[in-house]
């Protein structure tokens, strides 16, 4: 069409993945530094952070820590947003705008309001700051997005197909186990993974609903508080890795998934 | 009991091979799940309540709830109550807002900041998501978004950190303007509002892109092309109708980047200076004293999330009126 302007636009396109990669792969870099002085440039190379890392035993439990939190938030999510899922799609009631305006409002209230919300709501509900209550926090934080990704892929159910279970002598709750479930498995199981990242790297419910024990992001925070170190960056680097991993993998497994069904 | 389920009559042949039943089969004769299912699914109606009770309760609870209490403990003068002490409904909370012109520089502060990084959010996406959406093809183009998408995995405090890295004295921005002999001493890029401007819109750069892809991905080309057929140059096409047909995706995309600006607490924190506190950092501060300074952080938690919603819903009309004026 426009060569020009194609040109143009694909160089804008280049300039904003090296706007999105070349921080992180900064930050990579400075892990590797011998020195314990962050800044360029870099003139000689260690692996030592990284050994270091595990000999710290507070960064290998507040890793396990916040993926247990992760796991256990993301359970809870999946299971409420599903069933939100199932009420709202493709049914009319009474009330269901309300209902899907709720259902999204977690997500939509700013990062400070919510954990203020979570945190006031927890002292009421006699929840103590710990481990409970980021599960909670997390769980209900992470509710919309599961709703949202079932609900898309529910709308794309045929409808005939429960109608033939139901014909055949299914009552619903088996036509919805072994007919919408299995079809709802890539959305549940995208969604799962999102949670589990959303969960991971949340910083401002984990700070303000923790107790004496880190998660990961609230430990790095408060390294980071007390002056930048390349023993950071070789902790940011592992989860970094890890999280970037988890995603591209997920990312394939559903799309296999979804096209498979 | 079974006078809806009228279907299952067709069930009869079953009998001759029970022995072939599967689990399903087993579990729909078992006779307690039946009466449990029969007596659910009596009526539509009775289905329906069955169904809608659970989410119903839990939206109530758990996402109204938080934002409710929040409210109500912004209107005592105590929270948590101390075993003794009476708790008195009081608006000195927000009158202490407004009466103090010390506070209103962060709350206005954040709200132009927001501003701000959401316009240059939608500034710098726009283009990539227009080029993703209009001249990649079908294959590529999720393999493109997939390489946008990867940052945006890792945390908000990790992305924060690299942005330190970037943007520090002897960060990278700084070594290569000294290397290019552009400058002798480097810039002060950080703790200033530039550095948390590049945070922010580093965190919240997908956010925009999302609902601008999909919203320029589902215009069709031809109406681009009938419009070059008629003489209407590239400007021209954009601007009567790209622009004005991913409106939608403009105005979602900016109110969610917007909200999420605005809530931002480690970012400013840890990019930002004392000349840049923003009003996030100011309801923190409330939680880390004493208990009694609850209810004042919760009373500005709920001014600033009105302040946001009322901004965001203003916008929203807005561009509601805009896009109706462009197909009248």
């Amino acid at each position: 069409m426009n060569r020009g302007n194609r040109i143009l636009l694909s160089c804008v396109y280049w300039a904003f993945v090296l706007y999105v990669f070349v921080p992180l792969l900064l930050m990579i870099l400075m892990g590797f530094k011998d020195s314990k002085f962050i800044g360029f440039p870099i003139r000689s190379w260690t692996l030592d952070w990284y050994t270091g890392v595990f000999d710290d035993a507070a960064v290998p439990s507040a890793f396990v820590y916040s993926v247990v939190i992760a796991v256990l938030a993301t359970m809870i999510s999946v299971f409420v947003g599903t069933w939100i899922a199932v009420l709202l799609e493709g049914r009319k009631f009474l009330g269901r705008t309300a209902m899907f305006g709720l259902t999204v409002l977690p997500a939509l209230v700013p990062g400070i309001i919510s954990a203020i919300a979570f945190r006031i709501y927890a002292r009421w509900l006699g929840i103590e700051p710990g481990m409970g209550a980021i599960v909670w926090a997390h769980a209900v934080h992470n509710v919309p997005f599961v709703a949202l990704v079932v609900m898309a892929r529910l709308s794309t159910l045929p409808k005939s197909q429960i109608e033939a279970a139901r014909d055949l002598g299914a009552d619903p709750i088996i036509a919805f186990l072994r007919i919408t479930l299995p079809y709802l498995v890539p959305a549940i199981l995208g969604a799962s993974i999102f949670c589990l990242l959303l969960s991971f790297d949340d910083f401002v419910r984990s700070f303000f609903l923790g107790g004496y024990e880190p998660t990961l992001p609230v430990l790095i925070f408060a390294k980071l508080r007390s002056g930048m170190s390349p023993e950071i960056n070789a902790i940011a680097t592992i989860a970094l890795v890890l999280t970037a991993a988890i995603g591209i993998w997920a990312e394939r497994f559903t799309r296999r998934m979804s096209k498979d069904t | 009991m079974s006078d809806d389920v009228a279907p299952r009559a067709g069930r009869g042949p079953d009998t001759a091979d029970r022995k072939r039943l599967t689990f399903w089969g087993t579990l729909s004769s078992w006779t307690p799940y039946r009466l449990v299912v029969g007596l659910a699914t009596a009526s539509p109606r009775r289905q329906f309540l069955i169904l809608a009770a659970f989410p119903l309760l839990w939206v109530l609870t758990q996402h109204l709830g938080p934002m409710l209490q929040m409210l109500r403990v912004s209107f005592t003068d105590a929270y948590p109550v101390a075993p003794g002490v009476e708790q008195h409904f009081t608006l000195d909370n927000y009158a202490r807002f407004f009466g103090d012109y010390i506070f209103w520089q962060p709350f206005f502060r954040t709200l132009t900041f927001a501003g701000v990084f959401t316009f240059c959010t939608l500034i710098l996406t726009y283009p990539v998501a227009y080029f993703l959406a209009r001249h990649v093809s079908r294959k590529n183009q999720m393999l493109m978004l997939l390489l946008l998408l990867i940052p945006f995995w890792v945390g908000e405090i990790v992305r924060t950190y690299a942005i330190m890295i970037l943007l520090g004295n002897t960060g990278a921005v700084n070594q290569l303007l000294k290397w290019l002999s552009l400058i002798d001493r480097p810039i002060p890029f950080m703790y200033t509002s530039f550095s948390m401007g590049v945070g922010i819109v580093y965190l919240t750069a997908l956010y925009m892109l999302l609902p601008l892809y999909s919203a320029l991905e589902k215009l069709p080309r031809s109406y681009n092309e009938a419009a070059a057929d008629l003489g209407a140059s590239a400007w021209t096409r954009f601007r009567r109708i790209t622009l004005p047909l991913t409106l939608e995706g403009i105005s979602s995309g900016c109110t969610l980047v917007f909200l999420i600006s605005t809530g931002f607490y480690a970012t400013p924190v840890l990019l930002g200076g004392p000349s840049t506190t923003v009003f996030a950092e100011t309801i923190a501060g409330f939680f880390h004293v004493a208990g009694d300074e609850w209810p004042t952080g919760a009373a500005f938690a709920t001014i600033m999330f009105v302040a946001a919603i009322f901004l965001t819903g203003a916008f929203q009309k807005l561009m509601n009126s805009l896009r109706k004026g462009d197909t009248n």
